[in-house]
């Protein structure tokens, strides 16, 4: 066991820090299996026992720490995130998202005759909501991750799990423009989660009923849904808002 | 008209062997497959047909779905090359329907000509469209800018006439079957590669070869039609050319980044 460690530790210092491993995820095959995710095997063990200390011990490394003891490994396999606290963080973003593909009551179309299939607009919101729902159990904890995303050598994996988050719920949602439409859409979709789960850091209404709220109203503004922009300038600008917007949502002074 | 027809033929004839130097790496890799050259629309299922007769390793593993993933270097590859072959198409219909309106006016007789490439384009468009979709590539990020670049220059060279109008296809159908050349050569050599690691191909890589196989032979067609149609005779010709080339260059070259 502590040689598999060290080897890890070892190849942790090639695939260091800066460049996030696989988070884009070009080339999606259906005949060859998906490359391998960004977690070891041994990383994913000690974060997903991580996960149950999060509502009492935060985003922090007494989790990780907690959580490679209850995977029974020794307190010094934590050296096998040099991002620390951050890859729990991190593997929460990873999980929750790889999670909504098993909404199947929102991604399946109804097969009722005569009822109307719900269109792509109303999955995206439904699939927003799920994936805010998601964060109930560590939302109480939920500004410290976001204070660790917003992190200088975090942002480039913040960023990318963000518009990682937007591509999988359009793509689950059924929809296939591959025009200049592709950027608009998954940028102000970003723009909408990404405040939306800042609204909810503050929201203390039953059910999440105002956060519910603020989302609609995000939805209602940003009208992008089922709309083409066609105008370069309005492309350009909107590219660049939404970009500024979501950075500001995490923290950045822009 | 006798004449002309004359020199169209030589000039067919002497395009015809560049286009057939991977005639022999086809051989090669797909054993089975017979005709090499037409195999367009049928190529997906004799590669299929090559891989369930070929004795050894291909046979037996034939109903395996493929057990490795593929690289980071060939995941990028094929990214790129969908996106940037969805990008030119997109450029090949924009051209195509700015230069129609003027062209036929002029010469009415090319209408079903200009209608008949036109299709073709929207055909090859639709395909790259759906397979970006399918495998989540993004467009490239210049998608506006190609929009009116290439509008600009279909129009552009229908304004200049006919024969400008045919060496601009001439131009940009020579770029874009290198280009496609290019990508079967290495989906070809990356194929073998796997083959010979006793890997699984998957069907999808298989159906990608047959696809631009037949796109690429569409738009060699569309270049003997621009030749036949006097292409040569644009004035200035190597200078249009050569502009248009460099900038197709340019453009694949922008778009296989972003
Ligand atoms: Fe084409
Ligand atoms: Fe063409």
């Amino acid at each position: 066991m502590a040689s598999k460690s060290t080897t890890g530790l070892f190849l942790r210092g090639f695939i260091s820090t800066p460049k996030p491993r696989c988070s884009a995820r070009p080339y999606h095959s259906y005949t060859h299996p998906p490359p391998p995710g960004p977690f070891t095997p041994v990383e994913t063990a000690i974060l997903s026992a991580s996960l149950p200390h999060i509502p009492t011990h935060g985003f922090t490394h007494t989790t990780l720490s907690l959580g490679a003891k209850d995977a029974s490994y020794i307190d010094a396999s934590t050296n096998l995130f040099p991002r620390g606290a951050f890859s729990i963080v991190h593997y929460h973003l990873v999980t929750q998202r790889a999670a909504l593909s098993k909404h199947k009551h929102i991604l399946e179309t109804s097969s009722q005759p005569g009822a109307k299939p719900p269109g792509i607009g109303a999955k995206v919101k439904a699939l927003v909501w799920e994936r805010l729902m998601a964060n109930k159990g560590v939302i109480h904890r939920w500004q410290e991750a976001l204070a660790l995303m917003a992190q200088p050598s975090n942002i480039p994996t913040s960023i990318s799990e963000l518009s990682s988050l937007s591509d999988e719920i359009w793509f689950l949602a059924g929809d296939t423009s591959v025009d200049s439409s592709w950027y608009t859409k998954r940028a102000s979709l970003a723009t909408i989660y990404a405040s939306t789960e800042l609204f909810m850091t503050t929201d203390k209404s039953p059910d999440y009923s105002k956060t519910r709220e603020f989302m609609d109203r995000r939805f209602e503004d940003s009208r992008v849904l089922g709309t083409v922009v066609g105008s370069v300038a309005e492309w350009v600008g909107f590219t660049a808002h939404a970009g500024l917007n979501v950075m500001r949502s995490k923290g950045v002074r822009v | 008209m006798a004449l002309y027809s004359c020199g169209r033929s030589t000039l067919l004839a002497a395009h015809i062997p560049v286009y057939d130097f991977l005639a022999p790496s086809l051989i090669n890799i797909t054993r089975s497959t017979r005709s090499v050259r037409h195999l367009s629309t049928s190529a997906a299922s004799n590669a299929q047909d090559a891989s369930s007769n070929t004795p050894g390793s291909d046979a037996q593993s034939h109903p395996k779905r493929p057990s490795k993933p593929l690289t980071q270097a060939q995941r990028d590859f094929l990214t790129s090359a969908l996106r940037v072959n969805q990008a030119g198409e997109l450029a090949a219909t924009l051209i195509y329907a700015a230069q129609t309106p003027p062209i036929v006016k002029a010469h009415p007789h090319l209408r079903p000509l200009m209608k008949h490439m036109y299709d073709q384009e929207a055909g090859h468009f639709d395909t790259f469209n759906s397979l970006l979709a399918k495998h989540r590539i993004r467009p490239t990020a210049m998608y506006p800018l190609w929009t009116v670049a290439a509008s600009a220059l279909g129009w552009g060279t229908a304004l200049l006439g006919r024969e400008a109008a045919m060496a601009c296809t001439e131009a940009v159908e020579t770029e874009i079957g290198d280009h496609y050349n290019g990508q079967l050569r290495y989906l070809l050599d990356m194929i073998e590669g796997m083959e010979s690691r006793g890997e699984v191909i998957g069907e999808d890589l298989r159906e990608l070869v047959g696809t631009i196989r037949r796109i690429r032979d569409e738009e060699l067609e569309h270049l003997d039609h621009a030749v036949e149609n006097d292409a040569k005779k644009a004035v200035p010709h190597e200078l249009l050319t050569g502009v248009i080339r460099a900038g197709c260059k340019g453009a694949i070259w922008i778009s296989e980044k972003v």
